[in-house]
Order: structure tokens, then C-alpha cells, then sequence
């Protein structure tokens, strides 16, 4: 494709273009007609700005890098109104979950708490550890006093195929 | 000794530029029986056929080979070509090395011109186990069935009845008339619709030609193409057609309400009642399921009957039955018409459940001022008058969720009811439609839309998510719009969707009767969407109006034109050929065992005792030729002309003759 | 918790998976795939069990466990990928094992009768509010919970304790919860405004489905409230609590105690 963003002036890029739609397993973000339907009931928009069907044809266009080092992307409430209500099966929710993984991929901006997550699972097998409870009543629980039942560690084995399957791009 | 031309077509480049068209000349020049081969730009074109007329001549040639386009396109031209030339048009064979070899294997020059040698071979090699065939001909009815009394089949009746041709123009509803009846005004030229369409109702219902059966339907379709045997069944109306003068003074007595179909059910009718202000005929009619003497039929007094009392031309008959009438005809058109997608299957807009959220149709009947509300635009479910109507395009189409076509005509009838608003309410109204794309692309329609724009109406670039409602019973949305790249919040006193046309309710049914198929989008299929869009792939059926795909008036108008002109055509002789490609029956193979009777799809197959033996006879016009009882048939007694075991065999050897031979002769 | 104590009752047998196990939902933007094999994981966790019901408490779980499901199941490329890292630990997938969320799970296979059959306190005279959340509703074509549109399990589920719901215009909008990674007051004003909604609609409560929206609308109500500048009073519960209360189990052994939200509002009207 030959165009140019005249603001920014970065091209095309056919190569993510392409690994993006490889990823998105049948949704079509190429049949996408810029109706709005998902942009007028985007959760996100009001409050920060994002618009998804921007996304759909910056990417549909090969101006990815932009995007992928952008902070809109991670605005995405995951609400999934867009997969939903799309009239061409278009979902801007699985092309931002690309663009995420893409920023992850080249180290971008990740919001903390996310990579924080990932660790807690290598280590824990869980996003987050084990708190207690603080109640309205200012009364604090833990797992064993609310007679919850005890979770394993995880094995070896778990911790190794998962840092092989971080690895897949 | 057979004598065999092969002429291999460039098609332009369609061929030509994948397939080595030299090559594969030169190559069936080396085949058996081959006397001469030749390739050329364009076979299907005046030189190319005297071409082959030529060399029949000069050559002596008994068969033909064209390795061309698929004969579904030229196999016509070809027969009637070489018929000139004094040659059997049965003897032609067509092989396909376009659909079959350049456009598919486009990306591989080399393996396509080897493909094509071996298509080449097979059709040398079956072609001269041809059989020269004759065509049959049959005298045809010159009666015409037109099923669905819209406008479609209005203007497709009047223009075979004015023909000569005696039409029976069948509708399922109690009057003609169909959509259009319903449409206030007709888009672009503003016509009022009832004032166009009725004069044309009347001349239908008088003319000499035409018997109008209305509340029938067809039930059953026998026989074959100029030779149709219908029968239709008359619903009863409990009212003789004859005596009623459409006076009404029965529907002022009638003390059951039943909603009105006419009018979307936005007003009320009663049990009897004449089904619409422009009925044709103008005559009342009995709902069945809620007249109170018709339900309590088997009660021990009989119960209600003020119709009865307050009829003067005694026209009222409980008694009357349904009635089946057997039609002979020739041709069919179908023109069953298209209804309009139901709001209800998309809850995010609130149709059904916000009283403020219409349909198009809706505005439609509130507009007309035969309509519920007098012409006034008043939101029908509230009487409020709004002072803000939203409409919101592409309501179930060009949506994969439900219909992935455009309806076609979504757009305009947005821009007609806005500017109908826009005129009947004047200043007091803001009107807005959210759209997605504009379209407007007939004659006078470009124009049509600056008319709106002219008389301010706002045109929002953006299609809303959903629309909620306040407190108060209005309405708002979110919708971002492309132009000013706002996200706009939206009020609305009405919104008005723009629901897309499907299918009937009634076409599978269709699809079944007439054998008419349907294509991927429910509508029904034409023979091909360029060159035949007016007549189904089964003989003598033709298509008018929206059945065959969403459109307007003028579209209809002209398809029905063209279907009556199709069916004048095919009539007008008096007679028919058919096609000589169908099963055969040899009487002394056949066992008797019936499993070609009971696997044709067309029930074509006959038996018939001959002494003591049973044995298969084909009824010739009805069989289409498919096939299925020559594989079925454990004998082999049974085939199709031209497509025996001995000649698909041959094209089997041929096709493996090379893989045998390593390094043989060939060019 | 009430999950744990309701559904004996119901006849259910509840058995824990012991292993540590995140479905992968957090992991989803860092890595598609390796979230898809966390889900998968959780089936094939499961599947050792024996049992062929995998009950989800969880929206988001759910969610990510049936694309996981979807993924593999539709044969593609990531399926051997999968099934290979699962063989690592010694773990099978198995096509066989159905993901449920308690909302299904009670609807559709415990039914709606023998809920009503189990009512010991009928909940006749409350009004509540129902959020089903986002992501067991949507997207239809993934074969969801419940119709995305026009959800009417769980409000099905709360009529056959005796109480009433009513619909609203905000029914369908999302808690927010996601947000809270990188843009908590955001996240709080999506929360604050469907709570300002439900409120003005004088219920007695907001029944949920999912732990994270409960989150939102429970633990966090008071933020919330101060974010879109509301005065924020509205019992929130999850669902099998307020099944329990109709069960006439003790409150804390629904968790109840738990709650942040002013669940007392609520509990009052139930014992009165």
C-alpha cells in the first residue's frame, strides 16, 4: 500500500498488519465499513477517549506501530459491546487484544499491575496473592478462618509450560 | 470414419492468458478422429462461428469439439450454429477451459495447458460417441398463473391480459394491491401511491382477461412447463362476492375488535370488514379466528350474527366452504412480493418494548391519511405529536448477524418520510437520520436526497449502538459521528427504523411448489443475475418484483413487464421445444423394479404395465435430465441421452490415457 | 462462599480443583495464547476429576475458559500447541468437559423448579436490580450464558425466590472493572454512575453475578460514590446470596458479612 499519515508520517506496516489478522481467528477487521455502531457504544469513549472503530481502520491500513506504542489501547473496558453489535463481524475488542500483546512483544508501554500479574502466576499460580479481608464491620478474615480450603502451589512442571507458551507470538 | 474439428477459443485473454492455446491446438491436432484444429480470439463471435459452419462444409466434419467458456454460457450459440451448417446441433461437444482451467489455475500457466490437453482429449474422445438428437415439440397452454396480486403481479397481469393471454391473478390476502397500497407517497416524485396504483387495481379487476382469485392460495403444481396443472384454494370470506357492495354497514355492527393487519395493527377493524380503504374487489371478509358465530360454530344456539341483520344485500353466508380450483396454464410469474424485517429480532433498539420506537412500515400507515391517524404524524402508540424523529438506517441489513445484503431501498424511504414530515409539520419538528452510507442511485434520486437536505433535514454520519428510554417515555442514544468526530447524545420524541426488506414468510413453501430456488440470501434465484433476471432455472416460471430481491417501484414495475413479455415469448407460438437431454428407457433392460420411479425428484417417472412386465417410461417434458435414476438404477437400463455409461467411460479412459504413457507423441 | 454452602442444597456435589490455577484473564493482554492455554488448562484440571461440569463463579473466567474451549475445539494451529504444553504437566484436554456459570448453571440445569421447590423464607416484597455483566453475555457467536440483549436468567433465578426485579435502562452497561489496571477513576465512574442509576430507581438492592463486579459495586462503592460525587447507599449481593437468605442459611455462612455495600438495608427487610 503507498500512503504516508501526513502528521506523523509513518507508513504502513504490512508485516504486523498481517500477523494481526492472522491472530484475530475470523473476525474481519478487513470487512469493517465504518458504520460507528461500535464507537457510539464504547464504554471507554466518554471517559477515555477511545474510539474503536479509529482502531479498526488505522490497523486496517497498516499503521500499527503507532497504535502499538500507544496508551489508547489500553483503555478497553472488555465490555465486548463491539463483538457484539458489529454488523460485520469486524471486533475491535480482538484487535486491541493483538495490539496489547504486540505492545507486550516490543516492550511498550504495559500498564505495571499487568506484568506484576504474570509474575504472581509463575509464582503463586495466581494473579494475585492471598490477602485478608478487612469487612465493614472492621473484622479481618483469612482463607482459613472463613474454613475456605487450602490451594497448592504450583508444580514445576506448570512453570515451565507456561513460560513456554509466554513465548508464543 | 468420424471426423472431428476442434476449435479452441482465446476468450480474449480469459484464456489465452493463463492456457498456451497454441499448444493445446497443435496437441489435439495429434488426437484420433481430430481432421482439423484451430484456435481463434473470440468462437463465439460472427467469424468465429462461420468459422466452424465453414470448415463443417469444407471439411466434411461430423462432430464439433469448442474448448471455450463453460456452456452454460455459449452451448446455445454453438447449436444453433452448427444447425445452420447442416449439422446435428447434438453433436457438439463444449468443453470448459475457463471456469474449469484458466480461472482457477491462473497461477499456474504450465499444469493449466496440461489440464486443458487432457479436457481437450476427453471431449475428442466422448464427443464421438455422440448421438444426433431432435428436439420435441409440445403445445402449451396460453393461460398464464400469476401468483401474488402486489404491483408486481398487477402490472404483470394487465400486460399479458391486454396481450390476449387469459391470466389468473391469484393473491392470498383479501385484496390486491400489496405493499404499495400501504405507502402514503412514493419516492422520488412524491406520488401519492394509493392514486397511482389504484386506477391500475381497477383496470385489473375489469379487464375481460383477468380472473382475480383473492384470499386463495396456490396448494399444488403438477406437470411441466406450457402444460401446468394448479390447484388453488379460495379461502372463504363468509361473504358472497357477488352480492356485496361494499356499504360497511356490517363493520358498524360488528361488536369484535380485532387489530388491523392493513394498518400494522397500529388501529383497529372488527370482525368483518372490508381489508383496506382501496380494496379490490371491494368486497367484506370474515375473520375466521375471531368472529364469535364462526368460533362458536359447534355452541347449540347460535350466537351474534348482527351482520346478518344489518346486511341488505343479504350478501353474508356462514356457511360458505373453501374451495379448490384446478388451473391448466403455460407460465407461471411469481410475484410474491417481500416483507419487512421485524424490529423485534434486534431488542438493543427497543422495538416492542418502547412505545415511542416505530418501524418504517409503521410511519408508513400514520402518514397515509386513510391511515389510523388521519395523516397526522403523532408517534401511534402515544398520539404524541414529536417535536425530534430520529430515524436509524440499515435496521437488519447489511448485517451479518441477519441479512448481509442492502436492502436497497432503506435509504430513500428514510429521505421520502423525512421530507414528509418535514412538509406536514413544517418548522415544529427536528428531523435527523443516522446513517452509514447514503444511498441514492436511481433516476431522480441523487436529487431527491439534496431535497431533503434542502429542507433541513440533519444527516448524522454514524449508526447509534442501542437506544434507551427516559422516564417520560422518549428517547435517547449515543451515536458517534464521522463529520464533526463527536459523540453526539441524542433526544428523540420518535425514532423511526429503517427496517430492510426479507423474504417472505411464504417462500420456502414457494421454493418448494414451483421448484424455484432460492439464493444464499432467501430471496428466489434467477437463471443468472445478468443475462436471465427475469425467469427461474425451472422452465416456464418466471420472476417479477421484490420475491426475486429487494427493490422499488420502478424496478418492479419494469421486471414484471419483462416477466409478461418472457412468458408472451416463450407462449405466443403456441407450442414449445424441449430439450432432447433426458432420461431413456431401454425396455428391454428394465426389471421393473421401480427405483428410478421412487429416487426422481420430479416424479417424471412412469410406470406402465406392458402384459406382464412392468416397465419405466419417462415422461419426457417433466424430466429435467438430472441423473439420478441412471446412477440408481442396478440394470443400467435406464440413462441420460448423451451421458451413458459408454460415453462418461471414454472421457474416463481419455482422462487417464496420458498417465500410462511416458514420453508418447506429443507436441 | 455461598456458592460452597447453597448448592448442596440444590443437591449439587461441589468438588474443588486443588491446583492453583488462574484462568488466564489478567494474561490475555500480555499474551493471547498463553491465556487461551491457562483456560484450557482449568478444563483440563478438571477433566482429571472425572466429572464432565466445570462450574464457573466467575464472568471473566467463563469468558476465557469458553474461548479457550472455542480455540481448540475449532481445530486450529494454537490446538497442538496446547494440548502439547498440557501433555507437560501430564494433563489431557477433554472436549467432553462443559464449562458452566452459576447462572446457567441453576437456570438450565438445576432448573428453575427446584430452586423454587428449595425455598424455605420466600423473598416476596423485595425489589432488586439485577447487572448480569459483560462477559457472559457477549458475544453471542461464542455461545453465551445468557441472550445478549434481552437477559432474563438471573432475573428469572431472583423471581423464584419470591422476589421482584425490575429493568432498566443501564442494564446492560459494564461495571468498569477491567479499568481499574491502569485507570482506576475511570473505572469508578463507570461504577458510580450504573449505581447512581440503580439507586434512583428505588430498589432494594443490586444482585450480580460475577466477583469483579461485585468488586466494583461492593468493595468499592464508597470510592465510587466520591468519583461521581453520589451519595452511594445500595445493598449489593452476589447471586447464591441472596439464594441462601431464601434458603434461611446464616448470614455469615453466606459470606455476608464480607459485603461492604449496606447489606443490612437489606437484610432487615428479609427478616421483618
Amino acid at each position: 500500500m503507498s500512503l504516508v499519515d501526513s502528521m506523523s508520517m509513518a507508513k504502513p506496516n504490512l508485516e504486523s498488519r498481517k500477523k494481526i489478522l492472522a491472530k484475530l481467528r475470523g473476525r474481519e477487521l478487513i470487512n469493517c465499513f465504518q458504520c460507528m455502531k461500535c464507537t457510539s457504544g464504547c464504554t471507554a469513549l466518554k471517559l477515555l477517549e477511545l474510539k474503536p472503530h479509529e482502531i479498526e481502520k488505522l490497523v486496517n491500513l497498516g499503521l500499527v506501530d503507532e497504535l502499538a506504542s500507544s496508551d489508547i489501547i489500553w483503555t478497553c473496558a472488555t465490555c465486548l459491546k463491539c463483538v457484539e453489535r458489529c454488523p460485520q463481524k469486524a471486533s475491535p475488542y480482538h484487535v486491541i487484544i493483538a495490539l496489547r500483546n504486540l505492545a507486550v512483544e516490543r516492550e511498550a508501554k504495559v500498564p505495571e499491575e499487568l506484568m506484576k500479574g504474570i509474575s504472581r502466576i509463575l509464582e503463586i499460580g495466581l494473579a494475585w496473592s492471598f490477602q485478608d479481608v478487612v469487612t465493614r464491620k472492621m473484622e479481618t478474615f483469612d482463607r482459613e478462618s472463613l474454613r475456605l480450603p487450602k490451594i497448592d502451589s504450583p508444580k514445576e512442571s506448570f512453570q515451565a509450560a507456561f513460560m513456554k507458551a509466554l513465548e508464543e507470538r | 470414419m468420424t471426423r472431428i474439428g476442434v476449435y479452441v477459443c482465446h476468450c480474449g485473454l480469459n484464456i489465452a492468458g493463463t492456457v498456451d492455446v497454441e499448444k493445446v491446438t497443435e496437441y489435439a491436432k495429434s488426437l484420433p478422429n481430430v481432421a482439423i484444429a484451430k484456435h481463434y480470439k473470440y468462437m463465439c463471435s460472427d467469424p468465429g462461428q462461420r468459422m466452424i459452419q465453414d470448415d463443417i462444409k469444407a471439411h466434411k466434419l461430423d462432430r464439433v469439439v469448442i474448448a471455450t467458456c463453460s456452456p452454460r454460457m455459449h452451448e446455445e450459440t454453438f447449436r444453433k450454429a452448427v444447425a445452420e451448417a447442416g449439422l446435428n446441433p447434438y453433436l457438439v461437444e463444449i468443453v470448459n477451459l475457463r471456469e474449469h482451467v484458466s480461472w482457477p489455475h491462473a497461477h499456474e500457466p504450465e499444469k493449466a495447458t496440461e489440464k486443458a490437453k487432457a479436457l481437450v482429449r476427453m471431449g475428442v474422445a466422448r464427443v464421438k460417441l455422440l448421438e444426433p438428437l431432435r428436439r420435441r415439440k409440445v403445445s402449451v397452454s396460453k393461460d398464464v398463473l400469476i401468483v401474488g396480486g402486489g404491483i408486481a403481479g398487477i402490472q404483470a397481469s394487465l400486460d399479458l391480459a391486454n396481450a390476449g393471454f387469459k391470466v389468473f391473478l391469484v393473491e392470498k390476502s383479501p385484496s390486491i394491491g400489496g405493499r404499495m397500497a400501504q405507502l402514503d407517497k412514493t419516492f422520488p416524485t412524491l406520488d401519492c401511491s394509493a392514486c397511482i396504483l389504484t386506477p391500475k387495481m381497477v383496470d385489473v379487476v375489469k379487464h375481460p382477461n383477468v380472473t382475480l382469485l383473492t384470499n386463495s392460495e396456490v396448494i399444488d403444481v403438477k406437470g411441466f412447463v406450457g402444460n401446468y396443472e394448479v390447484s388453488v384454494l379460495k379461502r372463504p370470506r363468509y361473504v358472497v362476492e357477488d352480492k356485496c357492495v361494499g356499504c360497511e354497514l356490517c363493520t358498524k355492527v360488528c361488536p369484535v375488535k380485532v387489530p388491523d393487519k392493513f394498518n400494522e395493527k397500529l388501529g383497529q377493524t372488527r370482525a368483518i370488514s372490508i381489508y383496506s380503504s382501496h380494496a379490490v374487489p371491494k368486497v367484506a371478509i370474515v375473520d375466521p379466528d375471531h368472529c364469535l358465530r364462526l368460533k362458536l360454530k359447534d355452541a347449540k344456539k347460535e350466537v351474534c350474527g348482527k351482520c346478518l341483520q344489518a346486511c341488505e344485500a343479504r350478501a353474508i353466508d356462514f356457511e360458505q366452504q373453501p374451495e379448490t380450483v384446478q388451473l391448466k396454464v403455460g407460465a407461471i410469474v411469481l410475484a410474491v412480493g417481500s416483507e419487512v424485517f421485524d424490529a423485534l429480532e434486534m431488542p438493543e433498539y427497543g422495538y416492542g418494548r418502547f412505545p415511542n420506537v416505530i418501524s418504517n412500515i409503521e410511519f408508513e400507515r400514520i402518514s397515509d391519511a386513510s391511515g389510523p391517524t388521519g395523516g397526522k404524524i403523532v408517534s401511534p402508540r402515544t398520539d404524541k405529536q414529536p417535536k425530534n424523529i430520529a430515524f436509524v438506517q440499515c435496521v437488519g441489513s447489511r448485517d451479518k448477524r441477519f441479512h448481509e445484503y442492502c436492502c436497497r431501498v432503506g435509504c430513500m424511504v428514510s429521505l421520502k418520510q423525512a421530507i414528509l414530515a418535514r412538509e406536514k409539520m413544517g418548522e415544529d419538528v427536528n428531523i435527523y437520520i443516522c446513517y452509514n452510507d447514503l444511498r441514492s442511485f436511481g433516476k431522480g434520486y441523487e436529487e431527491f436526497y439534496r431535497r431533503a437536505r434542502d429542507l433541513d433535514v440533519n444527516f448524522v454520519a454514524g449508526i447509534p449502538s442501542d437506544v434507551r428510554m427516559a422516564a417520560d417515555g422518549s428517547l435517547y442514544f449515543d451515536v458517534f459521528e464521522r463529520g464533526t468526530n463527536k459523540l453526539l447524545e441524542m433526544h428523540a420524541d420518535m425514532v423511526v427504523l429503517a427496517n430492510g426488506l426479507v423474504p417472505s414468510a411464504d417462500i420456502a413453501r414457494i421454493n418448494e411448489l414451483f421448484h424455484a430456488s432460492r439464493s444464499s440470501d432467501g430471496f428466489l434465484l434467477e437463471a443468472h443475475p445478468k443475462l436471465r433476471p427475469l425467469e427461474c432455472s425451472t422452465a416456464g416460471i418466471f420472476l417479477a418484483g421484490a420475491c426475486q430481491g429487494p427493490k422499488d417501484i420502478p424496478d418492479t414495475v419494469a421486471q414484471a413487464s419483462g416477466a409478461a413479455a418472457k412468458a408472451v415469448d416463450m407462449l405466443s407460438s403456441g407450442e414449445i421445444e424441449l430439450e432432447p437431454l433426458k432420461a431413456v428407457v431401454d425396455e428391454d433392460l428394465c426389471s421393473g423394479c421401480r427405483v428410478c420411479e421412487s429416487i426422481c425428484p420430479f416424479l417424471a417417472i412412469e410406470m406402465k404395465q406392458e402384459g406382464e412386465k412392468l416397465r419405466a417410461e419417462v415422461i419426457e417434458a417433466v424430466c429435467q435430465g438430472c441423473g439420478l435414476c441412471g446412477a440408481a438404477c442396478p440394470t443400467h437400463a435406464i440413462k441420460i441421452q448423451q451421458y451413458g455409461s459408454n460415453q462418461v467411460l471414454a472421457q474416463v479412459d481419455a482422462a487417464l490415457a496420458e498417465a500410462q504413457v511416458k514420453g508418447g507423441s506429443r507436441s | 462462599m455461598s456458592v460452597r454452602e447453597v448448592l448442596p442444597r440444590l443437591s449439587v456435589e461441589l468438588v474443588d480443583l486443588r491446583e492453583a490455577l488462574c484462568c488466564g484473564d489478567p494474561v490475555r493482554s500480555v499474551n493471547d495464547f498463553a491465556a487461551s492455554y491457562l483456560g484450557a488448562r482449568v478444563l483440563a484440571l478438571a477433566n482429571l476429576t472425572g466429572l464432565k461440569n466445570l462450574l464457573v463463579p466467575c464472568n471473566r473466567c467463563h469468558f476465557v475458559i469458553s474461548e479457550a474451549k472455542a480455540l481448540i475445539e475449532k481445530g486450529e494451529k494454537a490446538q497442538t500447541k496446547i494440548v502439547g504444553l498440557l501433555k507437560e504437566e501430564g494433563l489431557e484436554y477433554n472436549p467432553d468437559v462443559k464449562v458452566w456459570h452459576v447462572i446457567d448453571f441453576l437456570h438450565d440445569l438445576v432448573g428453575l423448579k427446584s430452586v423454587e421447590k428449595a425455598v424455605v423464607k420466600s423473598l416476596k416484597g423485595l425489589k432488586l436490580a439485577t447487572h448480569y455483566g459483560c462477559q457472559i453475555l457477549r458475544y453471542t457467536d461464542l455461545g453465551r450464558v445468557d441472550d445478549a440483549e434481552n437477559p432474563r436468567k438471573l432475573d428469572e433465578l431472583i423471581n423464584a425466590v419470591g422476589a421482584e426485579t425490575v429493568d432498566y435502562a443501564e442494564k446492560l452497561d459494564c461495571c468498569g472493572s477491567h479499568l481499574t489496571y491502569g485507570h482506576v477513576d475511570s473505572a469508578l465512574s463507570l461504577a458510580g454512575q450504573k449505581l447512581r442509576a440503580v439507586q434512583a430507581l428505588g430498589v432494594d438492592g443490586l444482585v450480580v453475578s460475577c466477583p469483579d463486579c461485585g468488586m466494583m459495586f461492593d468493595a468499592k462503592q464508597k470510592d465510587a460514590a466520591t468519583t461521581v460525587g453520589a451519595k452511594l447507599n445500595l445493598p449489593v449481593l452476589y447471586y447464591t446470596q441472596l439464594l441462601g437468605l431464601a434458603l434461611d442459611i446464616p448470614q455469615d455462612m453466606l459470606g455476608l458479612q464480607l459485603n461492604h455495600s449496606p447489606v443490612e438495608q437489606l437484610l432487615s427487610k428479609v427478616s421483618a
